[in-house]
């Protein structure tokens, strides 16, 4: 492999950002090695002596690379505001009991339901990332209530609905992540708070119990502190230019609903809630730890 | 710290900018030219350039666009924009005003 090649490679190796974008930056580094390389040959260099000095004159990859995150990963204010929009409605819907009124909630999902594909067809800009998070939480959530039907049907659930939705689930994840895997964290960060508010309830029959929507309503408070909480670090993700920065942001809101989950129920969790909850936000950090690897 | 490298660093943008206005132009043409008028006084990774042209460009004071060369090569060359030529006009004399100060400071001090 030619000295120019491995320095693109590494170039591109090190920048996370939309593939139409980083192939052109690569193109315009390319050009200008081979200009710089052609220019050096009439002098007299080798070809090989050449190009290594233009590599070298160019400069760390990795350097170029982490600047030009800088320039391209930030988001305006506008962008900022409606990725955390989603977190707001949700948010908005457990102040009162607006969650258990159908017209809403049925509002809120086509609206949804709307922008997620309208985003997606669009090529995927930075605030839709969320709004595909909440698109994608009915699926999830029909799965978790299918694990509550009586005895039998719930290992017909498990067999059938839930290979499928994981499925459905990693595929969108895995397109997302090919992008950035930042962004899939930012995008499975509701259905993981929402999956640990849920989990917060108690498991099987305890879960669908009779009372569970006055029991989920009467952590209102501390589920808008979540929801809050995740607009804030989901605006913070997107204004933050260094990509270490958007790493703690979104480290931040795990953290905040553990205490809201802990602070709600009086420190008085079970054993099987404990596990399912601290799953699921250590899940935030599946996708960081991946990308992580990749970054260093 | 490097007492040149930091106003370099910190006139980046304007000197970009300066060059652009003048004719449309790409990455490499843009190093050569910045050596060739400063008597190559500017010395700098060449590759940070790039992340500077992309800054101007998403600040809306630049475009890029890309020609194909009669060679078949790709080259993105960059155009000052309406809002990229005011900016620039606004720099340049708060240069001039900040170049004439200093250097009337400079003068008391030396006479």
């Amino acid at each position: 492999m030619s000295s120019i090649s491995h320095y693109l490679n590494r170039f591109k190796a090190s920048l996370q950002i939309d593939q139409t974008i980083r192939d052109g930056v690569a193109q315009e580094l390319c050009t200008h090695l081979q200009d710089k390389t052609q220019e050096l040959e009439e002098k007299g260099l080798s070809r090989e002596e050449a190009s290594r000095i233009a590599v070298q004159s160019l400069g760390s990859p990795e350097l170029i690379a982490e600047q030009m995150y800088e320039t391209h990963a930030q988001g305006s204010w506008k962008e900022a505001l409606f990725s955390a929009l989603p977190h707001l409605l949700v948010a908005l819907l457990f102040t009162s009991y607006y969650w258990q009124n159908i017209v809403y909630v049925s509002a809120i999902l086509a609206l949804t339901v709307g922008i997620a594909i309208y985003g997606w067809r669009r090529g995927k800009p930075i605030w839709l990332f969320p709004w595909l998070g909440y698109y994608l939480l009915p699926v999830v959530v029909s799965g978790i209530l299918l694990l509550s039907l009586p005895e039998g049907w719930s290992w017909i659930a498990a067999l059938i609905y839930i290979p499928l939705v994981l499925f459905v689930f990693i595929h969108i994840v895995r397109q997302t992540a090919r992008r950035d895997w930042l962004y899939a964290s930012l995008m499975i960060a509701p259905m993981l708070v929402t999956f640990a508010w849920f989990s917060s309830l108690g498991r099987g029959n305890e879960l669908l119990a009779s009372d569970w929507a006055v029991r989920l309503q009467a952590n209102a408070l501390w589920i808008v502190v979540s929801f809050v909480a995740l607009a804030a670090a989901t605006v913070a993700f997107i204004r933050l230019r260094p990509r270490r920065y958007k790493i703690i942001s979104l480290l931040i809101p795990p953290l905040v609903v553990l205490f809201a989950v802990v602070a709600a129920s009086g420190g008085n969790i079970c054993a099987w809630s404990w596990l399912l909850l601290l799953f699921s936000l250590s899940a935030f950090a599946i996708p960081l730890w991946m990308q992580a690897k990749v970054y260093e | 710290m490097n007492y040149g490298r930091e106003l370099l660093k910190g006139n980046t943008d304007s000197l970009l900018l300066c060059l652009i206005s003048r004719q449309p132009t790409y990455g490499y043409q843009i190093v050569k030219e910045l050596q060739k008028r400063s008597n190559g006084y500017f010395q700098f990774k060449e590759g940070t350039l790039y992340p500077a042209l992309h800054r101007l460009e998403r600040d809306n004071l630049i475009t890029g666009k890309w020609q194909i060369l009669p060679n078949g090569q790709q080259r993105r060359y960059y155009y000052i924009t309406e809002n990229g030529q005011q900016v620039l006009a606004k720099r340049l004399a708060t240069w001039q005003d900040f170049s004439t100060a200093v250097k009337a400071v400079i003068q008391t001090e030396t006479t």
